[in-house]
């Protein structure tokens, strides 16, 4: 077993991997007081939180097609025992998105900011956004060890395909923010797209390698 | 017991002009003078030029008609104008990048702003070419006006503009009866704008206004922020400053006004006609397709993590504005 991937079988480095990226911000708001971050702190906040919940739910969806792909890697074998934890802080990030946005939207009174956040909801852009946040949050439940047992494999499994839902909807949601299409949508969700495609054409090669008839006659 | 007695040329505290009716300046430690009057000082000899090389290249805009005056009739003491530091350093100038902090960098890399000709043609009785420091002078040099500021992407600062009414402007063009719009057209120049060399926007940058519209006098040509020669992220060294209208009708580093009989199609209704249109006036009560313009975040209000203000109609300027559009349909003429 590589050293890498004996740190990566590693709770703590995998915690230390998904926290600290998010705490970023402090740097160009208190420490290099950096003059654009600073103008709008809350919305630099905002996007960065967002950014995060986009990075580690396109992570944790490619740790299966990569397991599929790469069955004796040990990196992928070790990343794939914390699908779990990934995808929960994916779900912590957009939580977290989406509070600093109800904060951005406060105007002072509590109507106010209910009345903005009701019109904003009414776009598709922000929309997409909250059907992805319910998603992932429907699959954080579920996560716990007592429901994945009470569901049993199959329905749990039905469940979290929710999850490439939820990935295309934040594709959307990220484009939808930008004036001018945004080139990072294709460098974060391009590799997961390639993942996938390669894992459906490997899994259909071996299933035509086997095929019905030989099913049959078995 | 020595008890002093006031001489008769001091003045109380009380006659004490406010500071609000000084000039704005901003509140950094950067020494700011114009270049030009630095150059007078000297003289324009070899002394001078040498001087003038040693200069941050940040000066070297616009610098004839510093330093400003002020004029009062549009210094709203209510009005609170955001940083210097906040204005220079948080713009939507896709030139020289999408990123807020892009043209901070990217447009102080040697991009020169200075000199700078300007063209003004079209359905008018003088044509002219000329430099950007001649036009403010014939202009009558600078003054300063405070107006609101609110981008498309709801967001406000107020900005203490430096420059001269365009009315005079079109004045001096004296346009032909067939004259019904102005276009303002932003340098074109690819090799020394990096943004230019990729096809994000329909280069060059190109807004319009109809001519009554121009002649308000509201309407206004900026070279300078806070009492300095504009920035070149800012858009030097003339930029268009239309205070009622999102942030996107103000075109940056203008290098030609046109005057032209039929209503021009701009940059962003080009790319996008159903989310950006022609006039563009401040609304609240028509939303961008992707988000609400009923509020706005006021940058740099309530400390660090700022403050939310209703947008008003015009932009805080319907009285004066209102009557440019009776009667028409601002739903459709978004």
């Amino acid at each position: 077993m590589s050293f890498v991937s004996k740190v990566l079988r590693s709770k703590p480095v995998i915690w230390t991997l998904i926290v600290l990226p998010g705490l970023w911000p402090a740097w160009p708001l208190f420490v290099t007081m950096d003059d654009t971050a600073r103008t709008d702190p809350l919305k630099f906040i905002l996007l960065h939180f967002g950014l995060m919940g986009c990075l580690l739910l396109v992570s944790v969806l490619s740790l299966t097609p990569l397991r599929v792909l790469a069955p004796k890697w040990d990196v992928a074998l070790a990343l794939n025992r914390h699908r779990r934890l990934i995808g929960v802080a994916a779900f912590a990030y957009a939580l977290l998105h989406f509070s600093v946005q109800v904060l951005y939207q406060y105007d002072g009174t509590l109507a106010g900011t209910l009345d903005q956040l009701g019109r904003e909801l009414q776009k598709p852009f922000q929309l997409t956004g909250l059907v992805a946040l319910v998603i992932l949050l429907v699959l954080a439940i579920t996560s716990l060890h007592a429901l994945v047992r009470r569901l049993g494999g199959r329905t749990w499994k039905r469940i979290h395909r929710l999850a490439y839902v939820a990935a295309a909807l934040v594709a959307y949601h990220q484009v939808s923010a930008h004036k001018v299409f945004p080139i990072q949508v294709l460098w974060i969700f391009g590799p997961l797209v390639v993942l996938e495609l390669a894992r459906m054409w490997k899994s259909r090669t071996k299933v035509s390698e086997i095929g019905p008839d030989d099913t049959k006659s078995l | 017991m020595l008890i002093r007695s006031p001489k008769d040329w001091e003045l109380p505290e009380s006659a004490a002009t406010p500071e609000r009716d000084y000039l704005l300046r901003p509140r950094s430690s950067e020494p700011s003078f114009p270049r030009r009057d630095f150059l007078k000082a000297f003289g324009y000899g070899a002394a001078g030029f040498a001087a003038a090389a040693l200069l941050p290249r940040r000066l070297a805009a616009t610098t004839a008609g510093f330093p400003t005056r002020i004029n009062p009739a549009y210094r709203d003491p209510a009005l609170e104008p955001t940083a210097y530091e906040q204005i220079t350093s948080y713009n939507n100038f896709y030139e020289f990048g999408t990123d807020k902090a892009d043209p901070k960098v990217r447009a102080n890399r040697g991009w020169q702003t200075e000199p700078w000709t300007v063209e003004i043609g079209g359905l008018i009785r003088n044509p002219l070419k000329l430099d950007a420091n001649d036009l403010v002078s014939k202009m009558g040099g600078c003054e300063q006006r405070v107006y609101r500021f609110r981008c498309v992407e709801a967001w406000s600062m107020v900005i203490p503009w430096d420059g001269f009414p365009l009315a005079k402007l079109v004045k001096l063009a004296d346009p032909k009866p067939e004259a019904k719009f102005v276009t303002f057209t932003t340098v074109h120049d690819p090799r020394n704008i990096p943004g230019q060399r990729s096809g994000i926007l329909d280069w060059p940058y190109v807004e319009g206004l109809r001519l009554d519209e121009a002649n308000h006098e509201l309407a206004f040509i900026a070279t300078g922020i806070y009492g300095r020669p504009i920035p070149n992220q800012n858009g030097a060294p003339l930029r268009l400053v239309v205070p009622w209208k999102y942030g996107f009708k103000c075109g940056k580093s203008l290098v030609k006004i046109d005057f032209v009989a039929r209503q021009p199609r701009n940059t962003w209704q080009i790319m996008a006609p159903d989310e950006y249109g022609f006039y563009a006036n401040v609304n609240p009560n028509v939303d961008h397709p992707r988000w609400s313009q009923a509020s706005e975040r006021v940058i740099g209000a309530g400390g660090l993590f700022g403050g939310r203000q209703r947008t008003l109609m015009f932009n805080g300027y319907e009285k004066q504005v209102a009557g440019l559009y009776q009667g028409m349909d601002l739903k459709r003429n978004y």
